[in-house]
């Protein structure tokens, strides 16, 4: 009897063995990536162009698949609930870091465990061609005199034009009307034929019509002019008191479920990085007004908390949080 | 000239440009016929996959699986009653019942040249006057597409067959069912009963797939035994004669597919309904009555929908801002290719803009080939015994709507909405409408509250602006002669008159 | 009082039914944001809500004067509409299909699917064996071989 049980152990035994090689082994098949946004927005084009670098260097193949909606919420829950294995990874945007203050939903990166953090935008207050505002100054003065008469495009709670906007209320008043689009193209598209005033964007959307001369550059969003756009100035010119939230931008991040085992987040970390570190993607950020992180592990982590503590406190400043930052246990910058 | 010319003929004369605009189309011709997939999903995968290659090979790819895809869909609208995808909704309207009187063959033909009609109007007008259209588009303001979704919700009027109030309800409840997520401006969940799924949203396509697909599958049940129709296979091939018949009617809506297509934010599915609602309303002797396999019910949204194919690239090509959900990934694939899609596109890489324009074309002569052939043999899927066809039917609606974003709520959703949709159709409620609004209702929504806040939020000043600026005032004109035409005052009377 | 045509077993029932969603569909629009401004989240919903409800009403108004179907009592309209509606062959059809998405994930997409055809082939045909056969196989593995290495769809 005895024997027999030990006979049993011994195969279990052996049958673990032979199993934790296998672990060892991931990933043996494909592995399905979740994009949080649309197809054809910043993030679905980040995604979609790294991910056969990181293809190479994983050796197997990464199914992405759009899950829109929600602010990207659906998709974020959806890589929840499949099981902590590695075999579903989270292509992300900036937006998960402010749901818990949005209500959205009552998790965020924190909830997971961050892979990568590929890299950061910049973003431009931008203007129709014909606009009779030159710079964002100008703009800041004609809505000081006419408070909510300018019209503003927003993409929705928590969308980027929204927390711009909370920024600049929190150091200023910019009382406007927001109207609402389904993301920056919609927006620009509304630039264009002068049906709204202005519109924070992500420079990546903005930066060529503004080089045409179909949209107008106010001020972008950091400290000093960038080279992309030689000729707007940085928004501290007519707001130097926004500097403590400078440099802020949007971000693109990769994560996996919280539990997943350690050997295979260290796989796919390493995959991820030499992924972002080829010359072709970052060509491809630099040349799409991105700013290259490629952060793994503590960094990565220390980076989500950072942005995280400056955005939502200046949204609370702003009195655009539906739930305070202190209530949800996010540390003031 | 020389260089417009040789970039116009640069896909037909490149032997590997010219098998891959085939291979597309053929590939897209099926892709579109599969309720579930979309050209949309078809081409995104496409772009991971063709990352590696040339431009030029993946957008020949590309347009042949756009143009096949959206033909593609009228396929099984005509054989089965279940649209391929939302733009094929208005030809399963008389598409169907021409299946069921044996004219299949006959029907997919038609559909098929007309496609290719539209699709070729489409491109002229593409190639002729995109610049003026895309800045024709941009005056379209807010409150423009507010009426333009009031005009299409309008069409219920004619969708809704014999019952107006059953389709201003079922309208009303598509409209509901495309509401359901998070509001997209305040981020409140509207409908979601307090499900995470739900904050998502119901995908429409999982509507459409339940209600015509799962729906239509029960239906066929009661007649199990019935002897299927025999198709006629002779005259597949519409004459010369019927075509120049209905050419003037497909000059028509093909330019209404062309302009609904070129506006971004609306595209083939809003384009054809308003094609079929058009050709309703101006043939006067149709070869049968609407509804019951009229010849002028396929060739509108046919028409319509392929020439809103060109009208998509115009925003594309001229703006960079897409017209549309596929040319939304397109222009994602042309940045990940590290070009600029944008207002410099026509300047820095002018050719992309004429190899497009003579890649639509030549897409659209593989489509005539390849459209009509083979229709025989799929003329005689409807002759297959209900018995294999209805358990095939179901595991395609299964997995389509799996397929649309790998998660079985939309699986279990889509089999809840063919129950619903059963009982709709045993009581007389009809489907069309539920599927107007769906598509409309956000589009609806969402543009009026972009016009109400762009006026601060004073309804006395929206109703002004709908009447002063003249793009807004010809639309309002527009609606409330529909809205009179449509008015049950009339039916009111004379029920009164009768009592 | 008759030229209109009979309502059918049921109809009045589920049009109660459809009337008793749009109540539901305007309160849970009142939830949303309360009849706050005529610009929020909740005002088209509620506008929805209430061309729901009185649609319904119309249809019902229409149909006061149609003559009610021909049943003795609730009891035998629902025998009625059950009979006419969903005979065995619908109900049985019904329970296998709601069974194949059952099984979907725990079987896996090949063997589910391959079943769900077969049982339900030989159960409408009542019997050709063979015929089924051939036919599951090789559906399921054209759906197959289409959706998993073409279209790359993650299927269960």
């Amino acid at each position: 009897m005895i024997k027999q049980i030990l006979a049993t152990l011994a195969v279990s035994a052996g049958a673990l063995a032979a199993a934790s090689p296998a672990l060892a082994d991931y990933p043996e098949r494909n592995v399905q990536g979740i994009i949080q946004w649309g197809a054809g927005g910043a993030t679905d084009t980040v995604a979609r162009s790294l991910t056969p670098h990181v293809e190479d260097a994983l050796g197997t193949s990464i199914i992405l698949n759009n899950r829109p909606g929600g602010t990207g919420v659906i998709g974020m829950n959806a890589v929840m609930q499949q099981p902590a294995n590695g075999y579903t990874v989270l292509y992300g945007a900036e937006n998960p870091q402010l749901y818990p203050i949005m209500g959205l939903a009552d998790f965020d990166y924190s909830d997971m465990t961050p892979v990568n953090v590929i890299g950061q935008g910049l973003v431009v207050i931008a203007a129709p061609a014909d606009s009779q505002f030159d710079s964002f100054k100008d703009l800041l003065d004609y809505a000081h005199q006419h408070p909510g008469e300018l019209r503003m495009g927003g993409t929705g709670a928590g969308g980027l034009p929204s927390t711009v906007l909370a920024m600049v209320n929190s150091v200023d008043s910019l009382d406007v009307r927001n109207v609402t689009f389904g993301g920056d193209g919609p927006g620009i598209t509304a630039l264009l034929g002068d049906h709204i005033d202005f519109m924070p964007l992500s420079l990546a959307a903005a930066q060529d019509q503004i080089a045409a001369g179909r949209l107008k550059g106010l001020a972008v969003f950091t400290k000093e002019k960038i080279k992309e756009l030689p000729d707007t100035p940085p928004i501290t010119q007519a707001l130097p008191k926004i500097e403590s939230y400078l440099p802020w931008g949007p971000f693109w991040a990769v994560a996996v479920r919280k539990d997943t085992p350690d050997d295979i987040v260290a796989t796919l970390s390493d995959a991820y990085q030499k992924g972002v570190a080829n010359e072709d993607f970052q060509t491809f950020l630099s040349e799409n007004g991105g700013k290259s992180l490629n952060l793994q592990g503590e960094e990565a982590e220390k980076f989500l908390k950072h942005w995280q503590s400056v955005t939502a406190w200046a949204l609370q400043k702003a009195g655009g949080a539906k739930v305070s930052p202190e209530e949800v246990g996010i540390p003031k910058p | 000239m020389g260089d417009t010319l040789s970039y116009f003929l640069m896909a037909w004369l490149d032997p590997s440009l010219l098998m891959l605009t085939a291979i597309g189309t053929l590939a897209g011709i099926y892709v579109g016929a599969i309720p579930g997939l979309s050209v949309t999903m078809a081409t995104s995968i496409l772009i991971s996959f063709t990352f590696s290659w040339d431009v030029n090979d993946a957008l020949a790819l590309i347009v042949g699986i756009y143009t096949g895809g959206v033909y593609g869909g009228s396929r099984t609208a005509i054989m089965l009653n279940i649209p391929g995808a939302p733009s094929s909704v208005a030809t399963s309207f008389d598409g169907y019942p021409l299946a069921q009187q044996g004219e299949a063959g006959r029907a997919i033909g038609l559909s098929t040249v007309m496609s290719v009609i539209g699709g070729l109007l489409g491109t002229l007008v593409l190639a002729s006057v995109a610049p003026f259209l895309a800045d024709m588009a941009l005056e379209f303001a807010p409150r423009d597409y507010f009426l333009i979704a009031a005009l299409g919700l309008l069409l219920v009027g004619s969708l809704a067959a014999e019952s107006l109030s059953r389709g201003i309800f079922a309208a009303a409840m598509g409209a509901v069912i495309g509401l359901v997520g998070l509001d997209p401006v305040t981020a409140d969940p509207r409908f979601t009963l307090g499900s995470m799924q739900l904050m998502g949203g119901i995908h429409y396509v999982v509507v459409m797939i339940g209600m015509f697909g799962v729906a239509e599958a029960f239906f066929q049940l009661h007649q199990l035994n019935a002897k299927p129709v025999r198709q006629k296979v002779d005259k597949i091939i519409p004459s010369l004669r019927l075509v120049l018949k209905y050419l003037p009617l497909s000059i028509r809506t093909s330019l209404i597919g062309v302009i609904v297509g070129a506006l971004p934010g609306t595209g083939g599915d809003i384009a054809s309904l308003f094609a079929y609602d058009h050709a309703k309303r101006s043939v006067k002797n149709p070869s049968k009555p609407f509804g019951q396999g009229a010849y002028e019910g396929l060739v509108a949204p046919e028409t319509a929908n392929n020439a809103a194919v060109g009208g998509a690239y115009v925003p594309m090509l001229t703006l960079g801002m897409p017209g549309d959900a596929v040319t939304a990934i397109i222009i994602g694939a042309l940045i990940i290719h590290g070009l600029n899609p944008g207002p410099m596109l026509m300047i820095q890489t002018p050719h992309i803009f004429w190899f497009t324009v003579g890649n639509l074309v030549l897409a659209n002569i593989f489509l005539l080939i390849f459209g009509l052939t083979g229709i025989k043999i799929f003329a005689k899927v409807v002759e297959l015994p209900k018995a294999i066809l209805i358990p095939l039917i179901l595991v395609l609606c299964v997995v389509g709507s799996y397929s649309l974003n790998s998660s079985m709520t939309q699986v279990y959703w889509m089999l809840g909405f063919g129950l619903l949709g059963y009982f709709m159709k045993i009581f007389r409620f009809q489907m069309g409408p539920v599927i107007l609004g769906v598509i409309l209702g956000p589009l609806m929504d969402q543009t009026y509250r972009q016009a109400m806040s762009s006026v601060g939020d004073d309804s006395g000043a929206f109703l002004l602006s709908l009447v002063t600026n003249p793009l807004s005032l010809v639309l309002t004109i527009a609606v409330v002669l529909l809205l009179l035409s449509n008015t049950p005052l009339k039916r009111v009377f004379r029920r009164r008159g009768q009592a | 009082m008759s030229n209109h045509p009979p309502l059918k077993a049921g109809e009045r029932a589920f049009n109660a039914l459809l009337l008793l969603l749009s109540v539901g569909v305007l309160y849970e629009a009142y939830q949303i944001a309360g009849f706050d401004l005529p610009n929020s989240a909740g005002a088209f919903p509620i506008l929805l809500g209430v061309i729901m409800i009185g649609s319904m009403i119309a249809i019902l108004w229409g149909q006061r004067h149609h003559p009610k179907p021909d049943t003795r009592g609730v009891l035998d309209e629902a025998r009625q509409f059950i009979h006419e509606h969903f005979p065995l062959t619908i109900v049985v059809f019904s329970a296998m299909a709601i069974a194949y998405l059952l099984l979907l994930r725990p079987l896996g997409f090949i063997i589910a699917t391959a079943l769900f055809l077969f049982v339900s082939q030989v159960y409408l045909r009542r019997g050709r064996f063979l015929a089924a056969l051939i036919i599951t196989a090789v559906a399921t593995g054209v759906i197959y071989a289409l959706f998993k290495l073409l279209f790359q769809v993650y299927l269960p």
